[in-house]
C-alpha cells in the first residue's frame, strides 16, 4: 500500500480523478472523517464515515478505525474482506465504548473506470453523470452493531470521463432550515444535477453556498462533511445498475 | 427533552419529546435502567431529533433488556427519524437481536 492522502481544503489530482472535500465542525469536534487511501498505482480508495458521539472521546475512536482500516485493506484490498475485517477488529473497540461508527468505502480502479462501493451504516454516495443523478443502492449495518457485518455486498459502478461521485455525512443531510425543515437527499440531488459540467471544487463550493443559503440564522447540531470525486482521466464503458 | 410515564398492566410507556442527543441521553437511559417492568415501550411520536449518541443508547438498552429476558420495545418513530434510522441498520440490528438475543 502507498501513501495515506487527506485533503481537508485541498485539491488532489491522481488517478484519472479530481477530487476536493472539507469537513465543517460544528459547535463541538465531532467524529466524522474522509480520506484516500492508495492502494497501488491504479487503484486508490475513498472513504468517509462518522463516528458516534462529540468531543475528544469520538475523535480518538475516529483516528484508531481510520488506522485500523489502513491496516485492512492492506491485509487484503477486497472491499467487502476490508469492511468485514474492520467490522471484526474495530467492532470490538467500539462496542467496548458502547458506540458505532458508519463508513462508506469506495475503491475506484483508474485503468478500468471500475468504482466498487461497499457500505456500512452511512449515507449512500451520489453518483452524476449526463446531467443524471443516481443513488448508490448498497447497504449495510454500521460497524460495531453486530458482530458480523451484515450490508448487501459490493455495487460496482463504471464511470467514464465527466462523471462525479458525491459523498456526505448526515449533518448536510440533516441539516435544519426554517420551520424546523431537513435539507435533505432531495434537495441534495437537485444541487447536484445542476452541477453537470462543473470542476470538483466548483460542485463542492456550490452544494455548501445552497446548505448555506438554506440554514442561515439556524444553529446546526452536527458536522458537515462533503467529498466531491470527478473523473477526468481515462474512463470506461457505463455500467452499474 | 421530555419524558411522560404513562404505565399500563405489566408495563410502562415512555413518551419522548423534543430532541435526544449527546447532551441528554443519559436522562432517558436512567429512566429506562430504573423501570422494573417486563416490558419498557419508547414512544417517539413527540421526537424531533435524535443524534448517533441517541441512536446507540436505545440500541444498547434493547440489547440490555433482551438479555434479561424483558423488552425494550420502540413504537411511533417519526417519518423522517425512521428514514435516518434505516441508514444505520438499525431495524436489521433489532431483527438480529430478536433471533438472538447475545448477537
Amino acid at each position: 500500500m502507498g501513501e495515506v492522502i487527506t485533503v481537508n481544503g485541498k485539491i488532489l489530482r491522481a488517478y484519472g480523478l479530481e477530487v476536493s472535500g472539507c469537513s465543517l465542525p460544528a459547535e463541538q469536534v465531532g467524529g466524522d472523517f474522509f480520506e484516500f487511501i492508495s492502494c497501488d498505482e491504479r487503484t486508490v480508495f475513498a472513504v468517509i464515515g462518522d463516528v458516534m458521539g462529540k468531543g475528544f472521546h469520538a475523535a480518538r475512536l475516529m483516528e484508531t478505525i481510520r488506522h485500523m482500516l489502513r491496516e485492512c485493506i492492506r491485509i487484503n484490498p477486497h472491499p467487502l474482506e476490508v469492511v468485514r475485517r474492520l467490522n471484526r477488529v474495530g467492532g470490538d473497540e467500539l462496542r467496548k465504548c458502547g458506540a458505532f461508527a458508519t463508513l462508506c468505502l469506495l475503491c475506484y480502479d483508474g485503468i478500468a473506470g471500475r468504482l466498487s462501493c461497499v457500505n456500512a451504516g452511512h449515507h449512500p454516495p451520489l453518483l452524476l453523470s449526463d446531467g443524471k443523478v443516481k443513488v448508490a443502492r448498497c447497504r449495510g449495518v454500521a460497524l460495531g452493531l453486530l458482530e458480523d457485518y451484515l450490508g448487501s455486498g459490493v455495487e460496482e459502478f463504471f464511470l467514464a470521463d465527466g462523471d462525479a461521485v458525491v459523498l456526505y455525512t448526515d449533518g448536510l443531510v440533516e441539516a435544519c432550515g426554517p420551520g424546523e425543515q431537513r435539507y435533505g437527499q432531495e434537495r441534495l440531488k437537485k444541487i447536484v444535477r445542476l452541477q453537470n459540467g462543473a470542476d470538483a471544487d466548483r460542485m463542492k463550493q456550490n452544494i455548501l453556498s445552497d446548505l448555506e443559503t438554506f440554514t442561515r440564522g439556524f444553529s446546526q447540531k452536527d458536522d458537515v462533511t462533503l467529498v466531491v470525486m470527478k473523473v477526468t482521466g481515462k474512463g470506461g464503458e457505463r455500467g452499474g445498475d | 427533552m421530555e419524558i411522560r410515564v404513562r404505565q399500563k398492566k405489566g408495563m410502562v410507556i415512555l413518551e419522548v419529546e423534543g430532541e435526544l442527543d449527546f447532551s441528554n441521553v443519559e436522562q432517558l437511559q436512567q429512566e429506562i435502567q430504573r423501570r422494573t417492568e417486563e416490558v419498557v415501550e419508547i414512544d417517539l411520536q413527540g421526537l424531533r431529533f435524535i443524534d448517533s449518541s441517541g441512536v446507540g443508547m436505545l440500541l444498547s438498552q434493547v440489547r440490555h433488556l433482551y438479555k434479561q429476558g424483558r423488552t425494550l420495545r420502540i413504537v411511533r418513530i417519526p417519518d423522517f427519524i425512521r428514514e435516518d434510522l434505516e441508514v444505520i441498520g438499525f431495524f436489521q440490528v433489532l431483527e438480529a437481536l430478536k433471533t438472538n438475543p447475545s448477537a
